[in-house]
């Protein structure tokens, strides 16, 4: 094995965080919290010399296949990556606005559409959007209860961000501080796992030199 | 007599949830009020996900909400909550869309383990569409409930003891229209 390689962020196997966002306009607030949340956890992942890449599901764009999913019972073509994604990544962020003091319709029903034990024993880190922070508990009570059920493990910091808190800037405040904790959360959760599923199916094969030296 | 719109939250064509509002219905037509089972899998499920209201489909079921003077509000429980697809509805719903009118939960799940969705999960979202009045909901365990030929539901009688008396409150809570009021 070669001992030149630069010990650093690109050593281990790369890790993959999938964010899932239930935003419906573009640009949207969700989608914004979501690549906060996902910058945050790749670089405190990074600060623990593991290097993340991250994926996007912007739900929005399949609202379609969702509800081909629910009238004919299985994902077609387009959808069933998006669903699969879920099952392979080593973390997911996922972010939802809220309404009616919970989830969105669309979050749930791409939920609702998930194999019972996808997100077992994966860590999830949530996020909510809203007018005001009236609803934040709707985190509390509607999104962890529902990740709850589905066995993820789901850090203790969840983050909600009002449209008056996208105003506050500089370091420790508010929404930053909260993103930030959230996000060591995750990645304290990512780094103390065996990586999810090697990009390479090969790569976690010992080379046939290796085996003959056992 | 007043006018009760039955929403069914289930994606299934063959539904024990669409199966025990129409139960209900009968029920509600027995006791002289006007009854109406809308399923919601039957408004384009995308326009609901995108939230676009101004469609045709949509906007008529959104006032069809807003004619009623109370709502049975009957869902499956998937991931120990209301279905996606109910909440898809009520998310294109205006801001206190539920005010003034009573409203009565109905679940049906395949444990009694999620017998608690009604009031953990369903209730609180009612609430915030500004429902004054909703009733104690029903949970309808699935195995309790046999779909006949016609469509119809037959009821393990304990079943359709419970879904009376949900029924028997629910009514007592309806309003009595002005104009009869007047009248009389």
């Amino acid at each position: 094995m070669s001992t030149d390689t630069p010990r650093g962020a690109d050593l281990g196997p790369r890790r993959r965080i999938l964010v899932v966002s239930a935003g419906l306009r573009e640009p949207s607030s969700t989608r914004l919290l979501a690549d906060r949340l996902s910058s945050a956890a790749v670089t405190s992942l990074s600060a623990q010399g593991i290097a993340a890449d991250v994926e996007v599901v912007e739900l929005r764009e399949y609202a379609h296949d969702l509800a081909d999913h629910l009238l004919t019972g299985f994902p077609n073509a387009r959808l069933r990556p998006a669903l699969d994604a879920l099952g392979t990544a080593d973390a997911v962020i996922a972010v939802t606005p809220i309404f009616n003091a919970s989830y969105s319709g669309l979050f749930k029903t791409y939920f609702d559409l998930v194999e019972p034990d996808t997100l077992a024993d994966r860590p999830v880190l949530l996020g909510a959007t809203g007018g005001t922070g009236r609803h934040s508990l709707a985190l509390e009570h509607a999104l962890r209860p529902m990740f709850s059920y589905l066995h993820a493990v789901v850090v203790p910091t969840a983050v909600y961000a009002a449209t008056e808190d996208w105003g506050v800037s500089g370091n420790g405040t508010g929404l930053v501080s909260r993103i930030d904790r959230a996000a060591t959360e995750l990645a304290a959760l990512v780094a103390t796992r065996e990586p999810a599923a090697p990009a390479d199916p090969f790569a976690g094969t010992a080379s046939f030199e290796d085996l003959l030296r056992r | 007599m007043a006018s009760v719109l039955l929403l069914s939250g289930s994606p299934a064509e063959q539904s024990r949830t669409t199966a025990v509002l129409g139960v209900v219905a009968e029920r509600l037509r027995a006791a002289t009020h006007s009854a109406h089972v809308l399923r919601i899998r039957d408004v384009p499920a995308a326009d609901l996900l995108a939230a676009r209201t101004s469609t045709p489909a949509v906007a008529a079921t959104v006032d069809a909400v807003r004619a009623a003077d109370a709502l049975v509000v009957g869902t499956p429980i998937y991931k120990a909550a209301y279905s996606g697809l109910l909440k898809a509805f009520l998310d294109v719903l205006p801001e206190k869309a539920l005010a003034g009118k009573a409203v009565l939960p109905i679940a049906t799940g395949g444990t009694l383990a999620h017998l608690l969705a009604v009031d953990y999960a369903l209730r609180p979202v009612l609430t915030a569409l500004r429902a004054p009045h909703v009733l104690p909901g029903f949970f309808v365990l699935d195995r309790t409930v046999h779909i006949g030929q016609t469509g119809r539901a037959e009821l393990d009688q304990d079943t359709a003891r419970g879904l009376d008396a949900s029924v028997d409150a629910f009514v007592t809570a309806l309003p009595v229209r002005p104009s009869l009021a007047r009248a009389s």
